[in-house]
C-alpha cells in the first residue's frame, strides 16, 4: 500500500537544512512513501512557546488544519514541530472549549480544525510505517559495520503521555534501522542528552556547551559517527561543531549525519544528490560512497 | 491568616497562583499541589549542571505562591526544554510547563524578552516563518540557496495579511 | 559402659572453612566413651537427622554430642531427632563449634585444635547426663485480657469465639480505649464509633466473654497454663444489675456540668454521676469519688439527688472496693499508650494558649459527639478559624523527648487537615509543618498525595516556638524546599504529640515479670519472630503497650496474640521443662535462702520437713538459686556441680 503524506516543513529545514530536506526526497518516496507539498504552512508554533503558548496552539492547529483540509496526514521530520502538532492536537481533543476558541479564529483564513489526523516523524515513519523489512530490501551499499551513535532528541522521545514516536527512556528504532543499514549501533550513557538547541535564542554561549558536551562524550568513546534526525538538533552538532569544541576546550571531529542521509547512501544514492557536501562536520571521514 | 516570605519579604500572591494553575489544567492537566519535593525533576535537569535552574524549587515557589519573585528572575528562561522533567517526575507535575506559563507571564506583564525571541515573532509576523531562506555554505566554502539545489518552493501563509490578523487577536488573549 | 556417638557439622562452609571437620570427627572417635564419630555438611537437614537417627540404631548410641552451631539455634531439633532415635533427648549434648570457635578465630590450625577440646568437654559431659522425662501441667482453658482498647476487645472476640471463656480487664467505666474518641480513622475515613462500637457490642454480649470495667490487676501468680489472677474491682456506687441506663442521675447531678470530662480531652463538662460517653460499654453510670460531694463530704445539700432521681434505686453508697480471683491458662496485655503531655515541649505554647491544642483534641472538636457538636471553634473565642497550623512530630524523634516515631501522627494530621477542609471551606488556610512525611500503609500514600490537592500548604522543618500573640499566634518557620523563611500568623495550633508508654507501665510490668524495652514500651521475645510473644511464657503482648502503631497494626497485632493464647489454651496438658531446679533433701537445711531470691515464686518453704522445695510449674530455670544456696542443696538438673567441673577439667 502507497502511503501518502503532507510534508510539514516547519522553518528551519527549509530555510537553512536543505541536507534533511534533500535526503528525505530522495529517499523517502523508493520506499513507497508519497510526499505531498502544501502551500500555506507557516511555523509549527513551538519556537514562541517561551512567549505566548496560545500562539503555539494557535499555529499548529492551523497547520494541522491545512492539511485536514487537503485531506492528508501529517509528516514533520522536525522534532519540535512534531511535538507541538502531537500537543496541539491533545489540547484540542481533551479541551473542547479551546478547539471552539480555536476555530473561531481560524475561521478567519477559512481554517477548521475538526478530525485527529496521523501525525509522523521521520523515525516512526521509516520504523512503523515503512518497516524494517522493506528497507533491507533496498539496501544496495551495507555499512560495514560502521560504529554509530543515535542521537533522538528530546523531543521525539518526551514527554510519552501524549504520545511520541519512540520510547522515552530506552529508544531503540533507529539503531533497529542503522543495523539492517550493516552499521553497528552503539548505546552510550548520554544518549537521551538534549543537545541544546531550544537555549540557542538567548543563552547560545549554554546551548553550544550542551552540544559541546555530548560530541565530547561520542568521540571519547571512539564512536565513529553520529545520525540525528532533527534540523535543530542537527545544526547543533554538525553546522555550529566547531564552535561546540571550543565552549568545551576541545578538538571535535565527529562526523554527523541526518539519519536519511545515511540511509541513502546504504540505498546506495550519491552524497550529493543527499545534499552531504552540507554537512560541516568530517563526514568524509567515513569513506562512504562518493562522499569526500 | 496570613504566610509572609521573611527572607525576601515576599508576599504570596494567591490570584496569580490560581491563574497559572488554570492554565496550566487548561494546557496539560498539571496539578502543582501535588509535588512533594522530591527533587528528582533537579538531579535530571539538562540546564541545572550548566546554570542555576532547580526545578524542584520553581515548583515549590510557586506551591507558596511566589510568583512574582519567579516572573521577575532571569532563571525562568534558562530552561532548556529536555522535558526530563515532565516525563519523570513521578508526581505528574510538569516544571518544563510551569516555566512556560512563567515565562508568559513575564511577557504579559511588559517585560523585556530576552534574546532572539522577538526577532523570530516579527518574522512569522510578516512571512509565517522564524526565519527566510538563508545562504548556506558547503564544505568546500561554496555558498548555496535553497533554489539551487532543485528544492520546491517555500510553503508559507498565502494571504499574509489574514494571517497576521490571527495573530494579533491571539496576543490580545490570554490562556 | 555408655555409648556416646559425636556428630560433626560443617555448617555449610560456616564452619568447614575454619575448622578442619574431617581431623575432628577423627579425633572424637578415640575419645573415652565414644564408639563413633561422624560429620557432615548439613546435621540440621533432613538428610544428617536421618544419619544421626540411623547411627544410634547401628551402634545402640545412649548419648549423643553434636559439634554444630549455638544450642540456642538447634538443641530442640536435634533433642527430637535423639529421640526418635531412641536416645532420651536430655542425653544430647551440644558443643558450639559456631560461634564460639568457627566465627570467632580465622586460623584454622588453633581453631581445630579448640574444637577438639570443646567436643572432649561436651563428651565428657554426656557421659554423665541424667535422662530426664518432662512433667506435665493441665491447661486452665480460659484467658485474661488487660485492656479493653480496640486491641483487648479484638483479642477477646477472637479467643470467645475460638471457644474459651475470656476475663477481660479494663479500668476505665467503659472500654473502647483511645478509638473511641476519634472521629474518623485514616486512610479510608470510616466513622471510628461506627466500626468500633459493634465489636463494643459483641464484648458485652458474647457468652464466652466476662467484662470486668472499671477494675484493674492487684496480682498475678502461677505459670503457663495455670495463672491466679487477683483483680480489684472499684465501687461505681451504680448497681450494674439495677441501673437501666437512664441518665436520670446525671441529669439531677448537683455538679451537672462542672467537672471536666477526660473523654473530651477537657474539652467538655460532666458532673460527677456520668457516663464517659454515649456509646459506652457496658451502658451504665458510674459516680466519681474523687468528685462526688456525698462521698467527698459526707454530705450533698440536703440529700444526693442522685439517688432520688434514680427510679430503680441502682445508686447505693454503701459499695466497696473488691478483690475478685480468676484462674486462667494464658495472658495477653494491651494496655495500650499515653499522649505526651506536649507542656514537655514547651516552646510550643500549649501552656500559654487555649488554641494550642493536640491532635486527640481536635478529634474530640470535630466529633459530633464532642463538645462543639462537631464544629471546629477556636477555644479562645468560640470563633470559626481563618487559619489553621499543623505542628508534627512534637517530641517524636526528638533525643530530649521520645527518640521513636509515634508512627500514626503524619496520617492523623493529615486525615484532620482532610475533614478541616471539608468542614471550614475553601478560603480558610491549612498550614501543615512536617519532618518527613511518613505515609508507610496500604492507601496512605495515596490519602497524601489527595491532601496534597487541598491547597494545603506543606513547609518542610520543624517550627522553633509558636508565639502567642495579642490576636494570633506566630510561628517561624524555615521551609527547606524554598530555603526560605517564612511566618505564619494562625488562629489555631495544632500539635501531634508523641505516643508514649503509659506511665505506670514499669510498675506494671514487674507485676508480671514482663520485660521493657530501652523506649518504655513492652518487649516482645524477638522482633520479627515472635512479635507477640513476651520472655514469660503464656503471656502476650498486642497493640500500642508493644509500641506506637495503627488501628490496622492493632488489630492484627490483637489476632496475633489471640492465636497465640489459643496454640496453650487448646492444649489439655503442657510439658514442663525438666532442666530446672530441684534439692538434695538430705543436705537442704531449711534456711529459705532460696525462697527469697528466686524471682519466680517457685520456691516455698516445706515448714513440717524443713526444707525448701520447688515449684516445677513455676521454676524457669534460671539458676538463681543455685548459686544462692549456701549448702549446695540446691541442684540444677542435668547441670550439676559435679557435671560442670568435669567439663572444665577436660578443658584444661
Ligand atoms: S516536580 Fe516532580 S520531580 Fe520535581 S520535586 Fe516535585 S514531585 Fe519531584
Ligand atoms: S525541561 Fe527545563 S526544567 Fe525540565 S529538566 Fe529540562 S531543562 Fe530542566
Ligand atoms: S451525690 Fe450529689 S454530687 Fe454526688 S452524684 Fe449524686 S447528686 Fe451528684
Ligand atoms: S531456678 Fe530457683 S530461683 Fe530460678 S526459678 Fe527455679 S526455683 Fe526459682
Amino acid at each position: 500500500m502507497k502511503k501518502k503524506y503532507s510534508l510539514f516543513p516547519g522553518c528551519l529545514m527549509p530555510t537553512e537544512q536543505y541536507a534533511y530536506e534533500l535526503s528525505i526526497r530522495e529517499t523517502l518516496p523508493l520506499l513507497g512513501v508519497e510526499l505531498v507539498d502544501v502551500e500555506g504552512f507557516s511555523c509549527c508554533g513551538e519556537p514562541m512557546k517561551s512567549v505566548n503558548q496560545l500562539l503555539t496552539v494557535y499555529l499548529s492547529a492551523r497547520n494541522l488544519a491545512i492539511a485536514e483540509k487537503h485531506h492528508l496526514d501529517v509528516f514533520a521530520p522536525c522534532a519540535m514541530c512534531h511535538l507541538a502538532l502531537t500537543e496541539c492536537q491533545h489540547i484540542l481533543e481533551e479541551n473542547p472549549a479551546m478547539k471552539e476558541r480555536i476555530n473561531g479564529m481560524l475561521a478567519a483564513e477559512g481554517l477548521q480544525y475538526t478530525v485527529k489526523r496521523q501525525v509522523v516523524h521521520t523515525v516512526d515513519l521509516l520504523y512503523d510505517q515503512v518497516g524494517i523489512e522493506k528497507i533491507k530490501e533496498h539496501v544496495k551499499k551495507p555499512l560495514n559495520g560502521l560504529k554509530i551513535a543515535a542521537h533522538y532528541g528530546c523531543h521525539i522521545i518526551r514527554p510519552s503521555e501524549i504520545g511520541r514516536p519512540d520510547d522515552s527512556e530506552n529508544p531503540q528504532k533507529i539503531e533497529a534501522i542503522l543495523k539492517v543499514l550493516g552499521a553497528e549501533p552503539v548505546n552510550y550513557p548520554q544518549k537521551l542528552d538534549c543537545c541544546g538547541a531550544p537555549l540557542l535564542a538567548n543563552l547560545p554561549e549554554s546551548a553550544l556547551t550542551k552540544t559541546g558536551q555530548k560530541l565530547q562524550a561520542i568521540q571519547e568513546q571512539g564512536i565513529q559517527g553520529m545520525v540525528d534526525v532533527c534540523p535543530w538538533c542537527h545544526k547543533m552538532f554538525d553546522s555550529r561543531q566547531t564552535k561546540a569544541g571550543e565552549t568545551v576546550a576541545a578538538k571535535l571531529d565527529v562526523p554527523v549525519l541526518y539519519l536519511t542521509q545515511l540511509l541513502g547512501l546504504a540505498m546506495g544514492i550519491s552524497g550529493e544528490k543527499l545534499g552531504l557536501e552540507l554537512n560541516l562536520s568530517p563526514v568524509e571521514k567515513l569513506q562512504l560512497g562518493d562522499v569526500k | 491568616m496570613s504566610i509572609i516570605d521573611l527572607t525576601s519579604m515576599g508576599e504570596p500572591q494567591s490570584d496569580l497562583r490560581k491563574e497559572l494553575n488554570d492554565r496550566l489544567t487548561k494546557l496539560q492537566d498539571e496539578i502543582s499541589d501535588y509535588c512533594f519535593q522530591c527533587a528528582k525533576c533537579t538531579s535530571g535537569c539538562e540546564s541545572h549542571k550548566l546554570l542555576e535552574l532547580e526545578p524542584h524549587k520553581i515548583v515549590a515557589l510557586l506551591k507558596r505562591g511566589l510568583l512574582n519573585e519567579l516572573v521577575n528572575s532571569d532563571v525562568i528562561w534558562t530552561c532548556m526544554t529536555c522535558l526530563k522533567c515532565r516525563e519523570r517526575c513521578p508526581q505528574r507535575v510538569a516544571p518544563v510547563e510551569i516555566l512556560f506559563a512563567l515565562k508568559n507571564m513575564a511577557v504579559a506583564s511588559g517585560k523585556q524578552i530576552p534574546g532572539k525571541y522577538t526577532g523570530m515573532l516579527q518574522s512569522i509576523l510578516s512571512m509565517g516563518l522564524i526565519q527566510d531562506i538563508q545562504q548556506t555554505t558547503t564544505r568546500t566554502n561554496k555558498t548555496l540557496k535553497r533554489d539551487e539545489l532543485g528544492l520546491p518552493p517555500l510553503s508559507k501563509p498565502i494571504d499574509v495579511v489574514k494571517f497576521q490578523a490571527g495573530i494579533m487577536k491571539i496576543a490580545m488573549e490570554k490562556v | 559402659m555408655r555409648r556416646i556417638g559425636v556428630f560433626v557439622c560443617h555448617c555449610g562452609i560456616n564452619i568447614a572453612q575454619t575448622v578442619d571437620v574431617e581431623a575432628l570427627s577423627e579425633y572424637a572417635s578415640h575419645l573415652n566413651g565414644v564408639v563413633v564419630a561422624k560429620h557432615y555438611k548439613y546435621m540440621c537437614s533432613d538428610v544428617g537427622a536421618t544419619l544421626i537417627k540411623d547411627t544410634i540404631k547401628e551402634f545402640k548410641l545412649d548419648g549423643v554430642v553434636i559439634a554444630s552451631c549455638s544450642p540456642r539455634m538447634h538443641e530442640h531439633t536435634f533433642r527430637r531427632v535423639a529421640n526418635d532415635g531412641g536416645v532420651n533427648p536430655y542425653r544430647v549434648e551440644i558443643s558450639n563449634i559456631r560461634e564460639q570457635c568457627s566465627w570467632a578465630h580465622s586460623n584454622k590450625e588453633q581453631a581445630t585444635e579448640k574444637a577438639k577440646y570443646l567436643v572432649r568437654s561436651a563428651v565428657s559431659k554426656a557421659l554423665s547426663l541424667e535422662p530426664l522425662k518432662p512433667s506435665t501441667l493441665k491447661v486452665i482453658p480460659e484467658a485474661l485480657v488487660i485492656g479493653g482498647g480496640i486491641a483487648g476487645i479484638q483479642t477477646s472476640l477472637d479467643l470467645a469465639d475460638d471457644g474459651f471463656k475470656v476475663h477481660l480487664v479494663e479500668r476505665e467505666p467503659s472500654i473502647g480505649g483511645h478509638m473511641a474518641q476519634l472521629d474518623k480513622t485514616f486512610p479510608t475515613l470510616d466513622c471510628s464509633s461506627c466500626i468500633l462500637t459493634p465489636k463494643m457490642m459483641e464484648v458485652a454480649n458474647h457468652e464466652n466473654i466476662e467484662l470486668l470495667s472499671y477494675s484493674e490487676v492487684a496480682s498475678i501468680e502461677g505459670s503457663i497454663g495455670n495463672y491466679t489472677v487477683k483483680i480489684r474491682k472499684k465501687p461505681r456506687y451504680v448497681d450494674v444489675d439495677k441501673c437501666t441506663g437512664c441518665g436520670d442521675c446525671a441529669t439531677a447531678c448537683r455538679l451537672k456540668d462542672r467537672i471536666v470530662s477526660e473523654f473530651n480531652q477537657g474539652m467538655g463538662k460532666r458532673g460527677a454521676a456520668y457516663m464517659p460517653f454515649p456509646q459506652a460499654v457496658p451502658l451504665k453510670y458510674v459516680i466519681d469519688d474523687k468528685k462526688c460531694l456525698f462521698l467527698t463530704k459526707g454530705k450533698c445539700g440536703d440529700e444526693p439527688l442522685c439517688k432520688k432521681a434514680c427510679a430503680p434505686g441502682a445508686i447505693n453508697f454503701d459499695q466497696k472496693e473488691e478483690i475478685i480471683e480468676r484462674k486462667v491458662g494464658a495472658i495477653v496485655v494491651a494496655t495500650g499508650y499515653d499522649v505526651m503531655d506536649p507542656t514537655a515541649v514547651y516552646e510550643y505554647g500549649y501552656e500559654v494558649s487555649p488554641d494550642v491544642i493536640t491532635t486527640l483534641e481536635m478529634e474530640r472538636l470535630i466529633s459530633s459527639s464532642g463538645p462543639t457538636k462537631g464544629e471546629i471553634l477556636r477555644p479562645s473565642n468560640q470563633q470559626k478559624p481563618k487559619s489553621v497550623t499543623f505542628i508534627l512530630c512534637v517530641g517524636s524523634r526528638d533525643e530530649t523527648q521520645c527518640t521513636w516515631c509515634c508512627r500514626i501522627g503524619c496520617m492523623t494530621a493529615l486525615k484532620q487537615v482532610y475533614l478541616l477542609r471539608e468542614k471550614l471551606g475553601e478560603d480558610v488556610e491549612i498550614n501543615v509543618c512536617y519532618n518527613d512525611l511518613r505515609s508507610f500503609g496500604k492507601g496512605y500514600e495515596e490519602f497524601y498525595r489527595k491532601v496534597r490537592g487541598l491547597h494545603t500548604n506543606m513547609f518542610r522543618g520543624r517550627p522553633s516556638e509558636v508565639r502567642t500573640m495579642k490576636e494570633y499566634l506566630k510561628i517561624d518557620i524555615f521551609d527547606t524546599t524554598t530555603n526560605k523563611l517564612f511566618e505564619i500568623k494562625t488562629d489555631m495550633v495544632v500539635l501531634v504529640p508523641a505516643m508514649m508508654p503509659r506511665t505506670d507501665a514499669t510498675e506494671f510490668a514487674r507485676l508480671l515479670h514482663l520485660t521493657l524495652s530501652g523506649d518504655g514500651f513492652f518487649l516482645e521475645a524477638h522482633p520479627k519472630l515472635r512479635p507477640v510473644d513476651t520472655f514469660v511464657n503464656g503471656i502476650f503482648i498486642a497493640g500500642c503497650c508493644q509500641a506506637p502503631k495503627d488501628i490496622q497494626d492493632t488489630v492484627s497485632q490483637a489476632s496475633a496474640a489471640a492465636s497465640r493464647a489459643a496454640t496453650i489454651l487448646s492444649q489439655e496438658e503442657l510439658e514442663i521443662d525438666p532442666l530446672i531446679a530441684m534439692v538434695d533433701e538430705d543436705v537442704c537445711t531449711g534456711c529459705g535462702i532460696c525462697v527469697e531470691v528466686c524471682p519466680y515464686e517457685a520456691r516455698t518453704l516445706n515448714e513440717r520437713k524443713r526444707i525448701a522445695e520447688v515449684n516445677d510449674a513455676l521454676c524457669t530455670g534460671c539458676g538463681g538459686c543455685i548459686a544462692a544456696c549456701p549448702s549446695n542443696a540446691s541442684i540444677h538438673k542435668n547441670f550439676t556441680k559435679k557435671q560442670l567441673l568435669n567439663m572444665v577439667d577436660d578443658i584444661m
